[in-house]
């Protein structure tokens, strides 16, 4: 799903790591392949200094990308920039710039989409190397990352429900509260005026979600860049603008400050490129003039339903592959530290205990988020997404297995362990022989039951961009805008699936415990 | 049968199996045995009476060392189960224990129960095992209950399996820790026939019990403990027809 590319930039510089140090570096900052030997020494003589390697920044030639791939963040969904049309393509304003610069600049690019503030979590965190995002320039921006020429000149708009009529400007939305997208440009703008007019902002991570929330009456409006709004409209989302756009900022392709430099280079060389041949204004024309239908025509159920299963199904596969890989950890685990909580040495005890203790005093989403970005900043070495799901979703189930196992030891009857011990039968064999079949036996619902948790807990791995089948069920609605349908359709998924999962338990517990 | 027990400290350790010296043991700050001195011969039948919280079970379950010992000594065949290096799991295969619960493993058939020590400890193969593990069943008069599950058995069904368990290891001591308590009593006949059955073929036994009649029949001395301390011992007729402490008077009065 990822890159694993071994090209990575060191942060911590130590001696040993200095050769590899210098090599990266000169794969960088060299002017071409074969000559990037010679020049690499003296690029390489201030190689920790930030704003030294940005110094450097323009000595990077754009010839230097092709035939490399980039990992590109993105947002999940924000028509028209990003999306996904209806065979299930991540398609939009941002991704066909980024995929004609790449083309026309020879080196490839693989998209991930994770959310915009995930975007720049994982930019950070160097899961990506650049972030198209529909992503305005900003001077506290620019601190730390490194921005393109600016690729498109936006502007936010506010919008209120359709059958609104009672905000008819700034003024109308006093004491009211209104929504915008997590740290976007539209956030910025409603804050600098909600003292003003006297109302509150509520930030959320997605824009379907943010417009389901004005179309319920939940928030009165919704401010958020103007093409995104205006696509929405042309679209039939429920909304409309009554109020002009704000001169807004530019959009711009960002990567982190000082660091890929050459694809920075390639992007703005690209870009001029598309401005000149007209495929610039082509991209432009293609989501503005006359929006994609992307709404499907037929607007029965079923035509959902049959429409978007490829997408849920994927979606299904991966959140059954990750709840299994887990689980199987998890129980790994859970048995190791369960045995180690019954065990009477306090050390190991203390070791089983902290481990629940952590795992399963900490939330889910906080260890998700660890895995994927905090980790990979201390490692050094981006974490695939797979290894952070299975980490998180396997620790956190096991604290939870180690105590049934510790439960299910400790529930059978201690005359069971003191007849087998009086037969001469060692602590071991007793255990494997007599307490923990029985235990097992104890034990099996509430496995069964955790199984059931862990699927359903597998959901929140879309909060790292993860794309199980709520991830997918959320890029279909934020695109159709049909929520409660969609919804529906996972939810039905979910539980089928659940239901499967729950008899096919029991029949080996049947068979194993009878 | 009285001198047996008179002359105890006269000797006897030389064929004694078991040899307890100053034992005590404390769960906490409650002290259970407050140092219990006895010694049990080769082949003799000791049954233990006294009232309830006297201590007896805890003394039982120290001769096997199912309680840690908190004082003095306990030697079985010449073996210190005290010394901080003595094999319990080899002293354990001489030494058959009975519950008052019986303890059966439930997911296990009757003959699994009896078979899953030897051929665990590797005694026996599977098939030596079931042989034997048939002919104690045919011994307690339960052979055609050989693949029923514990579940399926009387109270006293399963005090004859447990016991024909805990002689498949072949011990040379046997442990009755209130065997008949738990029975209904019409299922107590059974089983202690089975005891007494034992008793005729000369195994060594220690046997607390609240069955006044059975231990007068079977018993070859009798030990009477109150709080924590044996308070008189002799024989069956010097116990129950001579009694000299009040306590064991009073004792007697109440439960015969």
């Amino acid at each position: 799903m990822q890159r694993l590319s071994t090209a990575r930039r060191t942060q911590r510089g130590s001696v040993a790591a200095l050769g590899v140090l210098l090599t990266i570096l000169a794969m960088f900052f060299g002017a071409s392949g074969a000559a990037a030997l010679s020049p690499a020494p003296h690029v390489a003589a201030q190689p920790a200094d930030r704003s030294g390697a940005v110094a450097h920044a323009p000595v990077a030639a754009p010839s230097d990308v092709v035939g490399k791939t980039f990992t590109i963040g993105t947002d999940t969904t924000f028509a028209p920039f990003e999306f996904r049309d209806s065979s299930g393509e991540l398609v939009g304003i941002d991704m066909d710039i980024i995929r004609a610069v790449a083309k026309s600049q020879g080196f490839t690019v693989e998209v991930k989409s994770l959310g915009f503030a995930a975007a720049l979590q994982a930019l950070s965190s160097k899961q990506v190397d650049g972030v198209i995002a529909a992503m305005s320039i900003t001077d506290e921006r620019k601190k730390v990352y490194d921005f393109s020429d600016p690729y498109f000149d936006s502007g936010v708009q506010m919008a209120v429900a359709k059958s609104n009529t009672d905000i008819k400007g700034y003024a109308d939305l006093k004491g009211k509260t209104v929504t915008a997208k997590t740290g976007s440009e539209g956030e910025t703008f409603a804050q600098s005026i909600a003292g003003k007019y006297g109302f509150t902002v509520k930030p959320l991570d997605q824009s379907a979600t943010m417009y389901g929330l004005v179309k319920s009456g939940n928030a009165a409006a919704v401010f958020d860049d103007y093409p995104v709004l205006a696509y929405g409209v042309s679209q039939n989302n429920g909304l409309k603008t009554v109020t002009e756009k704000e001169a807004g900022g530019s959009y711009g392709f960002a990567v982190n400050k000082g660091q890929n430099a050459e694809l920075m280079a390639a992007f703005d060389k690209g870009l001029a490129e598309l401005k000149s041949n007209g495929q610039y204004q082509a991209i432009l024309d293609k989501y503005l003039k006359s929006p994609q239908d992307t709404v499907s025509a037929d607007s029965s159920f079923w035509a959902l339903l049959v429409s978007s299963m490829p997408a849920l199904l994927k979606g299904l596969q991966n959140t059954v592959v990750v709840t299994l890989i887990s689980f199987a950890f998890a129980m790994l685990l859970g048995l190791l530290f369960g045995f180690l909580k019954v065990s009477h040495n306090i050390v190991l005890r203390g070791i089983a205990t902290t481990f629940v203790n952590i795992f399963r005093g900490t939330p889910l989403l906080v260890q998700a988020f660890f895995f994927y970005f905090g980790l990979p900043q201390i490692i050094g070495q981006p974490v695939n997404i797979w290894v952070a799901g299975v980490l998180t979703l396997s620790l956190n189930s096991a604290a939870y297995v180690t105590e049934i196992v510790r439960g299910g030891i400790q529930s059978v009857d201690p005359g069971q362990l003191e007849a087998s011990r009086s037969l001469g039968l060692g602590y071991g064999t007793s255990m494997r022989r007599v307490v923990v079949p029985q235990a097992f036996k104890i034990m099996t619902p509430s496995l069964i039951n955790q199984l059931v948790i862990l699927l359903k807990d597998s959901s929140l791995l879309l909060a790292i961009g993860f794309a199980e089948l709520l991830y997918q069920g959320q890029q279909i609605y934020s695109n159709n805008f049909r929520i409660s349908e969609t919804l529906l359709i996972v939810a039905a998924m979910y539980f089928i699936v659940i239901m499967i999962l729950t008899k096919l338990s029991n029949i080996v517990d049947k068979r194993f415990n009878k | 049968m009285s001198e047996l027990a008179s002359s105890k400290s006269a000797g006897r350790s030389a064929v004694s199996k078991i040899a307890v010296k100053g034992l005590k043991k404390s769960f906490g700050a409650n002290e259970v045995l407050k140092g219990i001195d006895v010694e049990v011969a080769d082949g003799e039948v000791v049954c233990v009476i006294g009232p309830s919280g006297s201590g007896k079970s805890t003394f039982l379950r120290c001769l096997n060392k199912l309680e840690d010992i908190t004082a003095g000594s306990v030697v079985v065949d010449g073996i210190d189960l005290t010394a901080p290096k003595v094999d319990l799991n080899k002293v354990r295969q001489q030494i058959g224990m009975v519950f008052q619960h019986f303890n059966l493993f439930p997911h296990m058939t009757v003959l699994e129960n009896i078979t899953l020590a030897p051929v665990e400890l590797k005694k026996q193969t599977k098939v030596q095992a079931r042989k034997t593990g048939m002919d104690l069943l045919r011994r307690v008069g339960l052979e055609e209950k050989a693949d029923a599950r514990p579940a399926s058995l009387s109270g006293g069904q399963k005090q004859r399996v447990a016991i024909a368990r805990s002689l498949a290891m072949n011990p040379g001591i046997m442990l009755f820790d209130e065997a008949t308590s738990a029975l209904d009593p019409e299922m107590v006949g059974e089983v202690l026939q089975v005891i007494r059955d034992l008793a005729k073929e000369g195994m060594t036994m220690v046997v607390v019990t609240h069955e006044m009649g059975f231990a007068r029949e079977v018993a070859d001395r009798v030990i009477f403990m109150a709080d924590g301390l044996i308070c008189e011992q002799g024989s069956p007729v010097d116990i129950f027809s001579h009694a000299q402490q009040p306590r064991l008077q009073d004792f007697l009065a109440k439960v015969l």
